[in-house]
């Protein structure tokens, strides 16, 4: 894997965000003989993608079809992948884009580290593993999970005791407590925009009281919980361990909402909820499942034959809306609904032990601060060309996936290949103008 | 000594098994196959690696049990197990056995090879072994998900089925992919937004295009509608501009009121022809042409309700979405109200899902005998935009909407249901296996308007509404477009739903089993006009990345003649079904011309027809040799050191 760059590489692209979307870019790029510069912020390319149980529809487990992308991406000898990287700025003169980099120190030298993880196992500094969404402990200093890449150990600096422990257990000498950060900008011809998504808090609605209950828990921990490899190896509600028998899933609760200033819809929170239903009832075959929505939004390919299979297995589908969550006795949840279903009794008080809010999808990164990328009112990337749907603002700069705007795993994939070519027709057409000239 | 080690350790594992000690001398009988006296493969060294999938296998097959058996196969040195093979770290164990351990063979057995066969063996042909020395064995949907409630049994199916496996490596030889020249044009079949966007794409990189389109005009399914969501902007602009692209690149050639009528041949070189659609009024010869790649922009066509259906063709002002578009389009600027065959609009109503989600039961089937069951994507937005733009062109019309989910996912969309309620539109809402039906109103109460809609709403708590409306207009679908001939000639997949199959939504979305064969757009599925040109730009990477060679690379599973043997009887010639792959050709041997069978490496599709038929053994597939096939048979079929074959059968559910 090539994980260095020195400031007169200039590559023919710099994709920002190792997510599926840059992934996804960044192959189709260097597939054409480009040279790609993969920058990634956190600490393994793969984004919220590698974290997730199994994909819909087709529940593949979503590890086996992420690897395969990201070992294409690594192996890749046109692909340079710099991961614990930040874009802190990019500038265009002249038709080249100075893109200013960030390499946060990892206090781990990636040229020694052999990831053995011997610091790993000597380490005996824990903290919430943010990989399983803060469900479980991860050392210090740690790989960051089974299957990232790079396999290089890094350090969290806010967690470390400094008590050097891994530092003599290192069999390479890898350990450097002084590293510094590190600044570089490169030169390219042409950026792509990955940088996806976030989720909106599970408070955003103080009237779901999240943060007053651990059993009010955000969609990607319950990936984590129904993973194969997840942090308990199946699914036990966070306050008490319990294995949740009533679970709820409340949709569009952080999305469709002008009070909490997302009024789009997240696009995708029907389906993964769904899903997730669908793998709790077969991980708790016991269970009661109900889903609150407004709408179900099943739009994609397979996904209404997806939602009316739900529907068979015996996941309950009630048609309302979640006023007020409140946190009542041994952990459970009183759930206050408006349905649509009874109109004897429209107002009902319903229990469940754990309780899955759809938050919304918000942008992962504010391009328009530091970037001439401009922003529509939706804080995503916007998109003014009719034809061009991932060209942005700026001449040169291509987005793709959910940097512009909520998006499914199928759509983002069709959409960073979109990206790859609007990249490659503009090399083409401002090398050859170049000769022509 | 190796294998006096490994003995020893197997009757540890015997123990395990069945709890009888078994005599060694037996044992040594256990992996040998039997049927075959030399075995050619004595002095191999192969890995075998077993994944966990992250729990996927290992919470059903015991792979540390499976790893131990299968190290006691002959030829198996190193049998190693790892919660996901085809990670990183996983790929990189592989690579390192094989330098270090020198290994000239390995079996991973994981999920299915459709997953990750491509991913393993380019991890061997990293590490400089040729990748076909590879072997994928499925022990994920084939042992631990076939028989999750059966622990013991699919550990032992996974046993045996990695036992096959090392059997047909045994006799495996190193094969080249078949490199042919790569004929670097694309044809591209649509001439609507998704084939224009694909064909100037790929023009743009400089690459030769070859447009063919029925129509004699440019621009698909997009010249019937008004405005695009969410931009507002007219479709007839967007038209306009592709096309102006379209015939002023010189790299695009297109050929208006044509179609393909005959497509043969494989990656890289496709020849295809292509003939007016009105060979009536057109003299011109047939034109053929040589591509490498072919993308499928053949589009949909709406879902025409059927005679009846809601009351369509009964009642006039019943009309279809597109229909309605038109209807819109025609207005006059000045028009102060909106009349339809005669009749004023006073209230409309919209109901969606006509022709999309339909339930077996409750909906009848297409003529094909088909249900729609799946939602067309667009109509909800595109519903809510025609309701929208009535309610702010004519306020004093009433317009009622009648759905089951209002699906506005899309960025922009979810604007159109906010300012739709806010205009005033009125939503019912009823279940799927409730739709609404379409009544002519009574006569004593048709002041409001001639028609009804009939709805159980849920929104008012089941209660049947009936709204008098002077039109209805049926939100209708997309189905998939008629070109069952190019499905016949290409061999393409369909899906359930009759829209062409792409291979897997997120590992190769635009791909079809076909290789060199695109999808673009409406073809593949429901699809709004920016996720088209999405899909369209996805396909033209894929088509631009395979031009990016001089050679197109194909895998090497062909059939082979062993000239030594063949008679010249051509059995083989008869049995193949694909046109030019086999052949007969004259040839000099010992002085004598004779006939000889002959393979066309770029046609033979590796099915093995005429394997079968050789009364000589002559000719076989490469990858998949007889003596292959065998082998893998004999170590299926050995008995587990312990364990006889026939128990088995009483295991294996």
């Amino acid at each position: 894997m090539n994980t260095h760059v020195s400031s007169d590489f200039t590559p023919d692209a710099v994709i920002i965000g190792g997510g599926i979307a840059g992934l996804q870019s960044a192959l189709d790029l260097a597939d054409q003989d480009l040279q790609v510069l993969l920058v990634e912020r956190q600490s393994s390319i793969g984004g919220h993608m590698i974290a997730l149980s199994k994909v819909y529809p087709t529940l593949d487990c979503a590890s086996c079809i992420t690897t395969p992308k990201m070992s294409a991406a690594a192996h890749h000898p046109n692909i340079t992948i710099l991961t614990n990287t930040e874009v802190e700025g990019l500038d265009t003169r002249d038709g080249v884009h100075h893109v200013r980099l960030l390499q946060k120190p990892t206090y781990v030298n990636f040229d020694k580290c052999i990831g053995c993880r011997l610091c790993e196992y000597a380490c005996d500094t824990e903290y919430p593993d943010p990989f399983e969404e803060g469900l479980g402990a991860v050392r210090a200093i740690a790989v960051p999970f089974t299957n990232a890449i790079p396999q290089k150990a890094v350090l969290n600096a806010e967690a470390c005791g400094t008590c050097g422990t891994c530092a003599r257990v290192c069999p390479t000498e890898a350990i450097e407590y002084d590293q510094q950060p590190r600044r570089l900008t490169v030169r390219t011809d042409a950026v792509v925009v990955a940088s996806g998504f976030n989720l909106n808090a599970v408070t955003v609605k103080p009237q779901y009281n999240a943060h007053r209950s651990h059993n009010i828990i955000s969609p990607l921990m319950l990936e984590r919980l129904l993973a194969p490899h997840g942090p308990y190896g199946r699914v036990l509600r966070p306050s008490d361990g319990k294995m949740p028998s009533s679970i709820a899933f409340v949709q569009c609760a952080g999305s469709r909402d002008e009070s909490i200033g997302v009024s789009y819809c997240s696009r995708v929170c029907c389906m993964y909820a769904i899903k997730q239903a669908m793998l709790l009832s077969g991980a708790l075959p016991l269970a009661d499942i109900t889903l609150y929505y407004m709408d179900i939004r099943a739009f994609g390919k397979g996904y209404e034959q997806f939602f009316q299979n739900a529907k068979a297995m015996g996941i309950n589908f009630v048609r309302g809306k979640v006023a007020r969550i409140d946190p009542v006795e041994d952990g459970d949840l009183s759930l206050h609904v408006e349905t649509t279903e009874d109109a004897e009794d429209p107002l009902q008080e319903r229990r469940h032990d754990m309780v899955v809010l759809a938050q919304g999808m918000i942008p992962g990164w504010q391009p328009a601060d530091s970037t001439p990328v401009a922003c529509a009112s939706d804080g995503f990337v916007a998109t003014p060309a009719l034809t061009a749907p991932t060209a942005t603002t700026a001449p040169g700069i291509f987005v793709a996936g959910t940097a512009a705007g909520p998006k499914d795993i199928v759509d983002t994939i069709a959409e960073a290949g979109a990206a790859a070519m609007q990249v490659s027709q503009y090399l083409y057409q401002k090398r050859s103008s170049v000769l022509v000239a | 000594m190796r294998n006096n080690d490994r003995f020893g350790e197997r009757s540890h594992i015997d123990d395990e098994l069945s709890g009888s000690d078994v005599e060694r001398d037996e044992e040594e009988q256990v992996w040998l196959p039997t049927g075959q006296s030399a075995d050619p493969a004595q002095s191999l060294r192969i890995g075998v690696y077993i994944c966990r999938c992250g729990g996927n296998i290992s919470d059903v097959v015991d792979v540390e049990r499976v790893a131990d058996t299968v190290r006691l196969i002959p030829g198996v040195t190193t049998a190693k197990v790892h919660t996901f093979v085809c990670s990183d770290p996983g790929q990189h164990m592989i690579s390192n056995d094989i330098l270090e351990e020198n290994l000239d063979r390995v079996v991973v057995a994981s999920c299915t090879p459709f997953l990750h066969e491509q991913t393993f063996r380019g991890a061997v042909a990293r590490s400089g072994m040729n990748p076909y020395l590879y072997e994928h064995v499925n022990i994920r949907e084939q042992a631990s998900w076939a028989h999750k409630h059966d622990p013991e049994g699919a550990t032992a199916k996974a046993i045996r089925m990695i036992a096959g496996a090392v059997g047909k490596l045994r006799y495996a030889q190193p094969l080249e992919q078949i490199k042919l020249p790569n004929h670097r044009r694309a044809l591209v079949i649509g001439g609507g937004i998704a084939g224009m966007k694909a064909a100037t794409d790929l023009a743009a990189r400089g690459i030769k295009v070859l447009l063919v389109e029925t129509e004699q005009k440019l621009g698909g399914r997009l010249n019937y509608l008004g405005r695009v969501y969410p931009s507002e902007s007219a479709a007839a602009e967007l038209v306009t501009e592709l096309a102006q692209r379209v015939q002023q690149d010189p790299n695009i050639e297109v050929l208006l009121g044509w179609k393909i009528t005959a497509v043969s041949g494989f990656i890289g070189n496709f020849k295809v022809m292509a003939e007016p659609v009105d060979a009536s009024t057109s003299s011109l010869p047939g034109v053929h042409a040589t591509v490498g790649a072919i993308i499928m922009a053949t589009g949909f066509r709406p879902y025409v309700p059927r005679d009846g259906e809601f009351l369509y063709r009964s009642e006039p002002c019943v009309v279809t979405l597109p229909e309605f578009v038109q209807l819109m389009r025609n207005v006059s600027p000045d028009a102060k109200t909106l009349a339809y065959k005669q009749q004023k609009i006073r209230n409309i109503g919209f109901l969606h899902c006509v022709g999309s989600r339909q339930l077996d039961g409750v909906h009848e089937p297409g003529p094909d005998g088909r249900l729609n069951t799946y939602c067309s994507r667009t109509c909800c937005t595109a519903i809510l935009q025609q309701a929208l733009a009535v309610r702010k062109r004519f306020p004093q019309i009433g317009v009622f909407d009648f759905h089951q989910d209002i699906r506005t996912y899309g960025r922009g969309q979810e604007n159109y249901y906010t300012d739709a309620s806010r205009a005033g539109v009125v939503f019912f809402r009823y279940n799927g296996e409730e739709p609404p039906t379409v009544q002519v109103t009574p006569s004593s109460r048709a002041k409001n308007g001639a028609l009804s809609v009939v709805v159980k709403d849920a929104l008012t708590w089941g209660r049947e509404l009936e709204v008098d409306v002077d039109m209805v207009v049926l939100g209708t679908g997309m189905m998939p477009g008629q070109i069952e001939d190019l499905i016949e000639q290409m061999k393409l997949a369909t899906g359930d739903d009759g829209f062409l199959q792409e291979v897997h939504p997120k590992l190769r979305p635009v791909e079809v089993a076909v290789n060199g064969v695109l999808l673009a757009g409406t073809a593949q599925g429901p699809m709004n006009i920016s996720e088209t040109l999405a899909a369209a730009g996805a396909a033209a990477v894929k088509a631009a990345a395979m031009f990016a060679r001089e050679d197109v690379e194909l895998n090497p599973y062909v059939a082979e003649v062993d000239q030594s043997l063949c008679c010249g009887e051509a059995e083989c010639v008869t049995q193949c079904a694909y046109e030019g792959a086999l052949k007969m050709v004259e040839m000099e041997v010992d002085g004598e011309l004779v006939q000889r069978a002959q393979v066309n490496a770029g046609l033979c599709v590796g099915c093995g027809a005429c394997v079968a038929v050789c009364p000589h053994r002559a000719i076989d597939l490469n990858g998949w040799r007889l003596d292959q096939f065998e082998a893998m048979v004999e170590g299926i079929a050995a008995d587990i050191p312990g364990r006889s074959c026939e128990s088995e059968l009483v295991t294996i559910h």
